[in-house]
């Protein structure tokens, strides 16, 4: 099967890292990436089915695992080489529209009795992903086992199917993964309806996360800080009461909240601040702007996928912030699961427009690079279409 | 005697004419049978100030000399304008100096021990050491400073006293050392006829709640215009606020009008009328404009600021408000009025880099709507000189440049106001209380030397009167981007802009252009 | 920033036709320069000045107050000046002259001429220029006899100048006063000018004798009581009370010790000016 695939090499990783990431070199001829004919993943029990993608999202993280920006500490948790793509709009060989449930707890790995996270519902949080019938791996995309969307075929656990709704097409359905994550996020952090939100970056994560909050647990105000025109629009659209430029972003958090500001020497601070922020662009700036407008006591709650950045933990001990992360979806609080709930809420959130462009996987080079400058040129989720292989 | 105001009609022998552009000069050609009004020529100032002064202090209109009501024991509070007038500040010896230095000294000589001095400054921003010392001059500062010199606070809440409502339920309040004291000499300088009278101390001394009962929307659409009193709901409020303070306290009112000789030597040229420029007056012109062209806004800014008006003294009255202020009137009516012949489809003007409210600062987007919309426009005596419906054509860069530390809630008030809707009506109901309470604000306003959170707000209701009457505002030279969030029409060049006025007012229009500062009160037949 | 020289040019060029009839019935336009100090010496003509006040206000005195945020105490003294001064200060540094300049009142600093070592400023022709138009400073021999100090001085002062003097003759090398020549008292004693003593402090900081570069520090700047000579005092006399009025500075003790209420402090700061009764 004609597939992307990602191979471990020490040399390869240091050329990406000494060009900086620059996508031209991350895909090329001395990069980790390869399309090329492999052999189709193999069942593992009679529980896993084959899906064929129709539509495969290029997610933050794989850009940055491309580019070698993404922290080495998932690197043992990894399994190699693997088939990336994990945000998967496919179809079973019945031909019914399934999304998948990427992460690969105990249930999916077969493994009994579940582990302490698995029972809690946060499959995400396994402790088992060494073991069982897969090799390492967190999730679907990650995992040498399962393929992943960027090819032809996958296979998945049963338990990690999940129907599309008719009304929901495949461009929408292919962002009903991050929404989950997203879901889940805005559940983490819990806004109450007389706190003031903050919703940091608008890329994929940031305006999936408002959507989220908008909708699950609507503040008193919700302010979305966006770079670019196009998100900046959907920001609004999907539930933001402001939109604000990454540079005022201190300024009109400050009015919207009547705190007082005071200017230091790199940075501004607030005294008071936003009740909870979600940081959603997975970089060292957010990340420190974040802890500053957040006020004491406050919560902040990292979305995007960081990596090893150099943050100021000061403001964190002096303004006793509660920092979590949100990692992935399960069992939410009321026992229903989170991609039920992003199923549920999808419809009326028209997230097909967020979509696009597509490319095929012969143009993945042009892909990658596309998705790794999205937000400037006005896109949110490039993805590959793969129905045009069959 | 100078020449006085006129009217001057654009022929083919007329040179350009002189715009002010923000920190900067252009000279523009306005269209053939356009008409410019000229201010008149600085009148004579009084030879001797400071006989003059004392002549009003032992003279007073109704009232006793000064010095026979001062005596040993009492509680005598002196209260004076701040830096917002005279425009430019005035070259040194302030006006302000020469008679406070003249009350001291009685004060003095009857033994009055206890002595205070405050900045009358309203909502305005604390005035910096040098800004007072400038105005009282060093003997005063350093006899006074800081103890019993200091700046009004309206935001103190021990600071201030509710004295009464007046009967149009309008409350009324007094700094508290003011209401307090057995004599409260106010000094003031009438710039325009808006200035003084009443409203000196019932806005300069007051606080939030005392003035936010004039300073509304539905006030100054009443002010046809706020710079002719009897037809300004703006001073009646004041006027029935006085009254309640008079009866509280005894006020002994002190009033000083300057000419409107405006600019120093260095910049003659824009004091002079452009037929009159000499080789000498081209050069300058030339040089300022090369310079201001070139230089980074920093030096330009420093330049522009650093002038001082040799400002000459016209008028000093002593005595009751309301007898002092109409001898004021008429002093500053002399020097300004000047007679139109009906009014006209455009009227076309260019803004300095200096309005009341950035005195050492910069002239953010807010505050060119209040010089232009506010401050200019209202510049009339019984009709606009624009017609109803008709254009104002205003020449300002227009930067998104605010200065954060005078003008924080400003920023805010562009930001998040402006850009939800400009309509001031909207603007006061839905804003002002969370930007008069928010407590930033009020902290920097008391502590720093920032501006009243609502202050903002005022500078957009004093266009509120323009914003209704006009039926296009175009701004030559802004950034587009800022002119948009004005709610204006951007015009990269004058001839650009007067074909745009076209759509509104029609072909062949009649222009007028305001040829000021100096300023100038057009009187509208 | 853009750059239209040449059509402003054409467009003043061709704007104004002098020989065109006037707008009728206007009268001509009165003279809106006031009298100023006359001319003495390019440094001291209209152009030059224009251009100086540019160069002051526009970066040396913002420049100066970044550097040095200067403390001026004192300024009350050069208000009620009818006449004009000689300015006696100590001299520290190069930096001198700009802070004194700083710390004077606008319409005094515009009238002040310094006086300039002939042979260490203006032994090169460009420098002597530079410092001319920057600092309005005149070529003054510290080597030549009383007689020729007086004539090119004593006609500045005539003529409505005042004279920023430096009566050390040098920059002291550890920052103490040093011996005042009596230069200065010759001066005052021929022109009958008060002469005002200034002190500053904190410039060796910004640029010590020796150094190229200033570094920002914090100046005080004090100006003392006017001083004139009293009848029959001699010219050295009279420098030494001028050196002591400056050390006095120095000490801090401008203001006498006052007591009591404002009404005392008022009267201890009356200007000695006749000009007000």
């Amino acid at each position: 099967m004609l597939a992307v695939q990602y191979v471990r090499s020490v040399p390869r990783y240091a050329v990406v890292r000494a060009s900086g990431g620059n996508p031209a070199v991350a895909t090329g001829q001395l990069s980790m990436l390869h399309l090329g004919d492999i052999e189709e993943p193999e069942l593992p029990s009679r529980a896993w089915r084959r899906v064929l993608p129709n539509l495969s999202g290029i997610c933050g993280s794989d850009t940055a695992a491309i580019t070698g920006h993404a922290s080495l500490y998932l690197d043992p948790l990894t399994s190699y080489p693997f088939v990336p793509g994990h945000e998967v709009a496919g179809r079973l060989e019945d031909g019914s529209r399934v999304v998948i449930e990427p992460a690969l707890g105990c249930a999916v790995r077969g493994v009994e009795p579940r582990c302490a996270r698995c029972a809690e519902g946060r499959p995400g949080l396994c402790e088992n992903v060494t073991e069982g019938a897969l090799p390492v791996g967190l999730q679907t995309g990650y995992c040498a086992g399962t393929g992943g969307g960027w090819g032809e075929v996958l296979v998945a656990h049963e338990s990690q199917l999940h129907e599309i709704p008719p009304a929901l097409t495949d461009e929408a359905a292919v962002l009903i993964e991050p929404l989950a994550c997203c879901i889940h996020a805005a559940l983490r952090g819990g806004a109450g309806p007389e706190d003031t939100v903050v919703v940091m970056g608008a890329g994929t994560i940031g305006l999936l996360t408002i959507a989220a909050i908008r909708h699950f647990t609507p503040p008193r105000r919700l302010l979305a800080v966006a770079k670019h025109g196009f998100q900046r629009e959907q920001a609004r659209r999907l539930g933001a009461d402001a939109v604000i430029a990454p540079d005022e972003a201190f300024q009109r958090i400050r009015f919207a909240t009547g705190a007082r500001r005071l200017d230091g020497a790199d940075r501004p601070l607030l005294l008071g601040g936003a009740d909870l922020s979600f940081e959603c662009t997975g970089s060292a700036g957010g990340l420190n702007a974040a802890v500053r407008f957040t006020r004491g006591g406050g919560r902040l709650v990292a979305v995007g996928m960081p990596g090893e950045e150099r943050v100021d933990w000061a403001p964190i001990w002096q303004r006793e912030l509660t920092v979590m992360g949100a990692y992935a979806y399960g069992v939410e609080a009321g026992g229903r699961s989170t991609f039920e709930l992003a199923l549920e809420a999808a419809p009326a959130l028209d997230l097909g427009v967020l979509t696009g462009p597509l490319f095929g996987l012969a143009d993945y080079r042009a892909a990658i690079a596309y998705a790794a400058a999205a937000g400037r040129l006005s896109a949110v989720k490039v993805a590959f279409d793969l129905r045009d292989l069959r | 005697m100078g020449r006085p105001g006129a009217v001057l009609e654009v022929d083919r022998n007329t040179p350009p004419t002189l715009f002010h552009y923000g920190e900067g000069v252009r000279l523009e050609r306005l269209p053939l049978g356009s008409r410019i009004l000229y201010p008149s020529d600085p009148i004579e100032p009084i030879a001797h100030a400071e006989r003059a002064i004392r002549r009003a202090l032992a003279h007073p209109l109704e009232d006793d000399p000064l010095r026979s009501l001062l005596r040993a024991g009492m509680r005598l509070t002196i209260a004076f304008d701040d830096l917002s007038l005279p425009l430019p500040p005035m070259a040194a010896p302030d006006v302000r100096q020469l008679v406070i230095e003249e009350v001291l000294e009685m004060a003095a000589e009857a033994g009055v021990d206890d002595v205070e001095l405050i900045v009358a400054t309203g909502l305005h921003r604390r005035m910096t050491g040098d800004e007072i010392r400038h105005v009282v001059g060093d003997r005063v500062f350093t006899t006074f400073w800081p103890d019993r010199l200091y700046n009004h606070d309206a935001e103190d809440p021990e600071g201030n006293v509710t004295i009464g409502v007046t009967s149009l339920d309008e409350p009324v309040t007094l700094n508290r050392r003011s209401a307090e004291s057995d004599l409260v000499v106010y000094v003031n300088v009438t710039l325009v006829p808006m200035d003084g009278g009443h409203k000196s101390m019932a806005t300069g001394l007051a606080s939030y709640s005392g003035i936010a009962a004039h300073h509304n929307v539905r006030t100054l659409l009443g002010s046809r215009s706020y710079m002719h009193p009897p037809d300004s709901e703006l001073h009646h409020s004041c006027i029935r606020q006085g009254k309640l303070i008079e009866d509280a306290v005894r006020v002994f009112h002190i009033e000083t009008t300057v000419n409107n000789h405006a600019f120093p030597t260095i910049a003659n040229f824009m004091q002079k009328r452009e037929t009159d420029w000499t080789p000498a007056d081209q050069a300058t012109f030339l040089a300022l404009k090369q310079l201001t062209d070139l230089a980074p806004a920093g030096v330009k800014r420093s330049i522009f600021h650093s002038m001082r008006a040799p400002y000459g003294l016209t008028g000093v009255h002593a005595g009751q408000v309301d007898q002092v202020h109409e001898r004021s009137l008429d002093a500053v009516r002399r020097q300004m009025t000047v007679a139109v012949d009906g009014q006209t489809d455009i009227v076309t003007m260019g803004l300095p880099y200096l309005g009341p409210y950035n005195v050492n600062s910069i002239l953010n987007p807010v505050l060119v709507v209040c010089l232009g919309l506010g401050y200019l426009f209202n510049l009339y005596r019984g009709r606009p000189v624009v017609r109803e419906g008709g254009v104002v054509i205003m020449e300002h860069p227009c930067r998104y440049e605010f200065d954060s530390v005078q003008h924080p809630s400003y920023i805010d008030f562009y930001d998040e106001v402006l850009a939800d809707t400009r309509d001031p009506a909207e603007i006061e109901k839905r804003y002002e209380q969370q930007f008069a309470e928010d407590p930033w604000y009020r902290q920097l306003f008391r502590k720093s030397h920032a501006y009243h959170g609502v202050h903002p707000f005022y500078a957009w209701y004093w266009a509120a009167h323009a914003l209704q009457h006009l039926g296009d505002i175009i701004v030559v030279g802004g950034e587009r981007e800022v002119v948009h969030r004005l709610g204006f029409k951007a015009a990269s060049t004058l001839d650009d802009a007067f074909e745009i006025a076209e759509q509104t007012v029609g072909r062949w229009p009649s222009v007028t252009h305001l040829r000021t500062p100096p300023l100038l009160l057009a009187e509208v037949r | 920033m853009r750059f239209e020289l040449l059509a402003d040019l054409r467009t003043l060029r061709r704007g104004w036709h002098w020989s065109g009839p006037r707008p009728g019935g206007w009268p001509e336009a009165q003279p809106g320069v006031p009298d100023r100090a006359s001319n003495l010496g390019w440094a001291r003509t209209e152009p030059v000045r224009s251009a100086r006040w540019l160069i002051q206000n526009g970066l040396a005195l913002p420049f100066t107050r970044m550097m040095a945020h200067p403390r001026v105490q004192g300024g009350e003294w050069l208000e009620g000046l009818d006449r004009p001064a000689i300015l006696a200060a100590n001299h520290v540094s190069h930096a001198d002259t700009q802070l004194l300049l700083y710390a004077l009142p606008a319409a005094t600093r515009e009238r002040t001429v310094v006086a300039a070592a002939a042979d260490y400023w203006y032994r090169r022709p460009w420098l002597g220029r530079v410092v001319s138009l920057w600092l309005n400073t005149f070529p003054f021999s510290r080597t030549g006899g009383p007689s020729e100090v007086l004539s090119s001085s004593s006609q500045l002062l005539k003529s409505g100048w005042n004279l920023l003097v430096y009566p050390e003759g040098t920059r002291s090398p550890d920052g103490r006063l040093q011996e005042f020549r009596p230069g200065v008292g010759h001066l005052a004693t021929e022109t009958r000018s008060p002469v005002i003593p200034l002190h500053h402090r904190g410039s060796h900081r910004i640029m010590a004798k020796g150094r190229r570069l200033p570094m920002p520090a914090p100046v005080t700047v004090r100006i003392g009581k006017p001083l004139t000579p009293v009848r029959g005092e001699s010219s050295r006399a009279f420098a030494a009370r001028v050196e002591e009025a400056v050390k006095g500075l120095a000490a801090g003790t401008r203001e006498p010790a006052v007591v009591g209420s404002w009404i005392e402090r008022w009267r201890a700061a009356e200007p000695r000016s006749s000009s007000r009764r």
